[in-house]
């Protein structure tokens, strides 16, 4: 069985899929995918998750500015202008939820409730874990949880979500193994393929993911790949279709065998702890415990640059990327910091910034390269 | 064994043929609008300069932009390692590179081997690069290869707020119509050029020996606001414009062993 070409032909086919089920009535939440969105409980609901975080294309880019200002990072403009290029998955969104972690994400929440017939539903997130704040963030699943019954009319009973959290937990489980594999000296998976999994978890159906990613980690524990410098890549958003960087390190030789991204990844460092209450369980698994600490989690940013150093460590990074969206800001600050705290343990450290803009090609590739070569003259 | 270096940047293509790591000839012309033919080009004139022909040249590795593009070539490297080896041939001493090229410029940490520890480049804005003092230039009906002079000739540089090329030719128009002296015109577009440059090479860093390359370090106005700026010597090689294919050939002697 060849389970990537299996995938491909179920991805190309699965709007269609979508938009069927549709037509037969069954309703779809739409998310960002910062990892703070339980998908469990849209499941339970009767609902159908998709994750919407397409990007790397300027066309998007540009065509957002009709909406709003130039001046927010590209990767949150994409997902308005995805909307206003009719993309399918865009548009087949009967509910859609952004958790609101800094002000770029929170207007594309902004501009959806403006310009667009769908219901938007904003989940707060708190920059600290204290306890007021896990109750903020408990709160606001309780009203989503309301908001989904609410679209489908069904209610969410403990078994159906409990069902729900055993799956989630499993496709958690199975990504985590299948990235550890690229401890290996030869990793038998490629970082593209890595995180072209995570894409395609986003919108595929859960049952279908987990015999997919069952029978990859059986193909993958055979397998072999190329010998090279290692690198962690670390950021903000790594968007669907956005692999410039995953195929410019290729091209000089070199793979990213560990990257540390909010948007684009799904959270599978820690399971949901089922025991008690199932709302506190997910609020305590995607939440209080979420691996690693964001950046804007003050304090906890000392949590997170070390999360980033056992990476280096565990996985064998020769060399650190910290890829940014133009004008994300709380991550340009991070970059800064990062950079120096990498720089003073002498670890190779760049920074990249990109726009989706094939202008800015051939200066990616000549950073990227010359990043790579001075990791090998070490 | 002959061995060379060509550097295909955005404004010139540069070639450099080394035997046994002495430059035996180079030769330097505009890249135009085809890439491959000012490869061809340039490779054609170090050639006859050095009066050997193309079968005799037993590695060549390309660099600059369109390094990819070279077909004649056995391998591509980036600019920023190849200024480091140029450099460093160049003069051992050195520890920091400005490199400022026809369309982008660059600050390169090297190590005492030569090898590249850190480097910032600019984005894809044209301030601060080769291109940002042409069109200066142009502006001001001057040519390109006295501005360096006049500068220096400069007691009270204007104060240009801004590097974006396009925003700083029009504050140009308005500072020549307030009837600012050509020198302090032509000393502030250097002043705000080189400011540029030195604060983006901040996050690498500045340390001695400090030296200038590319087409731009031909401009001897540029030395002195740059001295001016970071407060040491900086030292510009020979032939600044070649330093980058030069590291290019030395990078094929080395392939060859």
């Amino acid at each position: 069985m060849n389970t990537t070409k299996d995938l491909s032909t179920y991805l190309e086919e699965r709007v269609s899929e979508l938009k069927r089920l549709k037509e037969d009535g069954k309703k779809v939440v739409g998310y960002i995918t910062g990892g703070f969105m339980p998908e469990e409980l849209v499941w339970a609901g009767g609902a159908i998750p998709v994750g919407l975080n397409r990007g790397g294309d300027h066309e998007a880019v540009l065509k957002s500015t009709e909406y709003i200002p130039r001046f927010l990072d590209a990767y949150s403009r994409a997902q308005i202008g995805y909307w206003a290029l009719e993309e399918p998955l865009y548009r087949m969104v009967d509910l859609f939820v952004v958790p609101c972690t800094d002000k770029n994400i929170s207007s594309i929440a902004d501009c959806w409730e403006m310009w667009t017939e769908t219901k938007v539903v904003k989940l707060g997130i708190p920059h600290n874990k204290r306890d007021h704040a896990f109750k903020y963030y408990l709160e606001g699943l309780h009203s989503l949880k309301g908001e989904v019954e609410k679209l489908t009319g069904n209610s969410i009973a403990e078994d159906k979500l409990r069902k729900e959290v055993d799956l989630a937990n499993r496709m958690r489980f199975l990504l985590r193994q299948i990235s550890e594999m690229r401890k290996s000296e030869r990793p038998p998976i490629s970082g593209k393929d890595y995180i072209k999994l995570h894409h395609a978890s986003f919108h595929t159906d859960r049952d279908f993911m987990i015999k997919s990613l069952e029978s990859l980690s059986q193909e993958l524990k055979r397998k072999e790949g190329k010998k090279g410098p290692r690198i962690l890549l670390v950021g903000s958003s790594i968007a669907e279709g956005d692999y410039k960087v995953y195929d410019l390190l290729e091209s000089a030789g070199a793979d990213v065998v560990i990257e540390e991204f909010s948007e684009g990844m799904k959270p599978y460092w820690q399971e949901v702890e089922d025991g008690g209450d199932l709302i506190e369980a997910l609020a305590d698994g995607y939440f209080r415990r979420r691996i690693p600490p964001p950046a804007f989690f003050r304090p906890a940013t000392e949590d997170r640059a070390a999360f980033l150093l056992k990476l280096v460590k565990e996985f064998s990074v020769d060399g650190i990327i910290w890829y940014s969206t133009l004008y994300r800001d709380s991550y340009d600050i991070g970059g800064i910091h990062f950079g120096r705290m990498a720089q003073s343990k002498d670890i190779p450290f760049i920074k990249i910034v990109s726009e989706y803009d094939d202008a800015e090609h051939g200066q990616l590739s000549t950073r990227i390269e010359a990043f790579i070569e001075s990791i090998e003259e070490r | 064994m002959l061995v060379a270096g060509i550097d295909v940047g955005a404004a010139t293509a540069k070639a450099v043929i080394l035997n046994d790591r002495e430059v035996l000839s180079y030769a330097i012309s505009p890249t135009g609008f085809d890439v491959v033919n000012a490869a061809n080009e340039v490779i054609k004139l170090a050639l006859e300069k050095a009066n050997c022909s193309m079968n005799e040249i037993g590695f060549i590795v390309s660099t600059g932009y369109a390094r990819s593009a070279v077909p004649f070539a056995n391998k591509a490297v980036t600019e920023i390692r190849c200024h480091a080896k140029g450099a460093h041939f160049q003069l051992p001493a050195v520890r920091t590179i400005i490199d400022i090229g026809g369309q982008d410029s660059k600050v390169i940490r090297v190590n005492e081997k030569g090898n590249v520890v850190n480097f910032t480049m600019n984005d894809k804005c044209a301030a601060g690069t080769g291109r940002f003092f042409e069109v200066m230039a142009k502006v001001l009906g001057l040519d390109i290869n006295e501005m360096g002079a006049v500068a220096l000739k400069s007691s009270q540089p204007c104060q240009i707020s801004s590097t974006c090329t396009v925003f700083a030719e029009s504050e140009m128009v308005s500072l020549r119509a307030q009837g600012k002296r050509r020198e302090d015109l032509i000393g502030g577009i250097h002043k705000a050029a080189v400011s540029r440059i030195v604060t983006m090479g901040k996050a690498v860093g500045y340390e001695r020996e400090v030296v200038l390359t590319g087409g731009v370090a031909k401009n001897i106005g540029v030395k002195k606001f740059l001295e001016d700026e970071i407060k040491m010597e900086v030292v510009i090689p020979e032939e600044p414009q070649i330093t980058g294919a030069l590291g290019a050939a030395l990078l094929a002697d080395a392939e060859l062993g």
